[in-house]
């Protein structure tokens, strides 16, 4: 079984929020909700300030509190690693909601049930990449397989200084996150 | 460092925002029908009691523990989003998830509390029920009723403690994620428990003995809190973080300062009044004066547990980790 993980290459990210559309576009997201985003953070102290385009979204934690936290088992691992949502299971009480440390989750408000980010699930189903992946036009977002050394993931991951968010919570997320990767074929 | 955070839309600043007033009173009602479980049991078999058990008064408590879950369980049902799928929480067990526990939890101890009501009632009462069956279990189970006091200070710690452990375990929310504010919720439970008892209670002896042992429960519900204050301040940045919505009195958390203000005010006053009334000179019926002292801090205890619970479950869904630290 494969183990799904991203990569997001931040100096690639152009901030065109085109895998926000692709996203909501692919899986009828709402539209007062959003599976990813991409926040835009400014620090320092003028005149020395940097921007971090920092794109986020469901990070798939190997030890996800929300998945321990639902009290149906609505929210569940796969065997790919991922993290999904059994709607049918679901009963919207939004523990999940709380319990995440990255806020990528929400309700949707006609049906009640709680949803997030699934790495297009019926697309990986299909060979295909998930939405936002394919149409990032920056490359900014690389998605694979960390089981298989020869992906292009396991590759970078290899030979690239990362991290991800939040680490102090302890969740094991598998969203990472790079900066300077301009080799890249 | 100074840091900003600009972005072209909303969703580059999120915030989290789920749980409301709704499961506010589901905490403090199941937290305060422990407390009743376990005041009212204390009050059968505590050894000072005088006259047979039955007769004892407060019957009415032991009533109002499963109606006031109810209506706290009728509030958290009316914050689900597919309120017709609530019987999903019985189609499986969780071990790792305390909603889970929570709601079997519920199971075991309606039937407790239940029993425990019938058998506490006195026979005048229990003459006026007309309907057989219930008037069969209330005289069967009425010799039980020392045993089912037992049970009920057990599970009713349990329940109050409970309300507390479903917050402490969210990892994602520092406010919440410390192993003492079960114990807060404990404190408070019950203390209304006993606030409610001291209303109800007819008996001056009866309304004596929780006033004197409602102001060691105010004396432990404060210091848990601001053990629980300080544990925060002394651990990570997220929980420091986390606490200053009640050290800040700016116009986007000012309920959360007014909170902090009312309740150093509201527990101490009720302190003071209660310990007026235990020192004071008693005559064989309480006097219009006593009443007055004992209902008024029972009064300011009850407002002060209901405000922790809404404070606690608003400022905590504002905590998190990175970012959106407060």
């Amino acid at each position: 079984m494969p183990r799904y993980a991203m990569v997001i290459d931040q100096s690639r990210c152009i901030g065109c929020m085109a895998c926000v559309v692709a996203c909501k576009r692919e899986n009828d997201v709402p539209p007062e909700n959003y599976r990813t985003r991409v926040l835009e953070i400014v620090q320092g102290t003028y005149p020395t300030l940097t921007t971090e385009m920092r794109s986020e979204l469901c990070n798939h934690c190997d030890n996800a509190p929300c998945v321990s936290i639902c009290p149906t088992g609505a929210s569940h691992h796969e065997e790919d690693g991922t993290v999904q949502i059994d709607r049918k299971k679901c009963v919207g009480c939004k523990a999940c909601i709380t319990s995440c440390p990255y806020n990528v989750r929400y309700i949707n408000e006609e049906h009640g049930y709680a949803d997030k980010c699934s790495f297009c699930q019926h697309r990986l189903r299909e060979g295909k990449k998930p939405a936002c992946v394919a149409t990032c036009v920056g490359g900014s977002r690389i998605f694979g397989d960390l089981d298989d050394p020869e992906s292009e993931v396991s590759k970078i991951l290899r030979r690239v200084g990362h991290r991800v968010l939040k680490k102090e919570v302890g969740t094991g997320p598998n969203i990472y996150y790079i900066n300077q990767y301009p080799k890249r074929a | 460092m100074e840091l900003s955070i600009t972005g072209t839309n909303a969703i580059t600043y999120p915030v989290m925002h789920v749980w409301d007033w709704r499961v506010a009173i589901y905490l403090f009602l199941g937290g305060l029908s422990g407390g009743l479980m376990t005041m009212s049991a204390i009050n059968y078999l505590r050894p000072g009691r005088k006259g047979p058990m039955q007769s004892v008064c407060c019957w009415q408590i032991p009533v109002m523990a499963p109606i006031l879950l109810s209506i706290g369980l009728f509030f958290l049902w009316l914050d689900l989003e597919r309120k017709l799928h609530g019987y999903l929480f019985y189609m499986t067990f969780k071990p790792l998830s305390p909603m889970s526990w929570g709601a079997w939890i519920v199971l075991v101890i309606y039937p407790l509390m239940i029993l425990y009501a019938l058998a506490a009632l006195p026979d005048e009462v229990k003459a006026r029920i007309k309907n057989g069956f219930v008037k069969n279990v209330a005289d069967a189970v009425a010799p039980h009723l020392s045993k089912l006091a037992k049970l009920n200070v057990v599970f009713g710690v349990l329940l109050s403690i409970y309300t507390g452990i479903l917050l402490s375990t969210f990892v994602a929310r520092p406010l919440w994620n410390s192993a003492i504010l079960p114990l807060l919720f404990l404190a408070s439970g019950m203390s209304t428990g006993a606030a409610v008892m001291i209303i109800i209670a007819k008996n001056k002896e009866v309304k004596l003995f929780f006033t004197k042992l409602d102001i060691w429960l105010i004396f432990f519900e404060l210091l848990v809190l601001a053990l629980m204050f300080y544990g925060h301040y002394t651990a990570d940045a997220a929980h420091r973080a986390a606490i200053m919505p009640f050290f800040n009195s700016s116009h986007d958390t000012f309920p959360y300062f007014l909170s902090i203000i009312t309740i150093g005010i509201l527990l101490p006053l009720a302190i003071v009044l209660k310990f007026l009334e235990v020192t004071g000179k008693h005559t064989e019926e309480v006097s219009g004066f006593g009443l007055f002292l004992m209902n008024t801090s029972a009064i300011f205890v009850l407002i002060g547990g209901a405000i922790i619970r809404f404070a606690l479950v608003y400022a905590g869904q504002l905590s998190g980790y990175g970012y959106n630290m407060m």
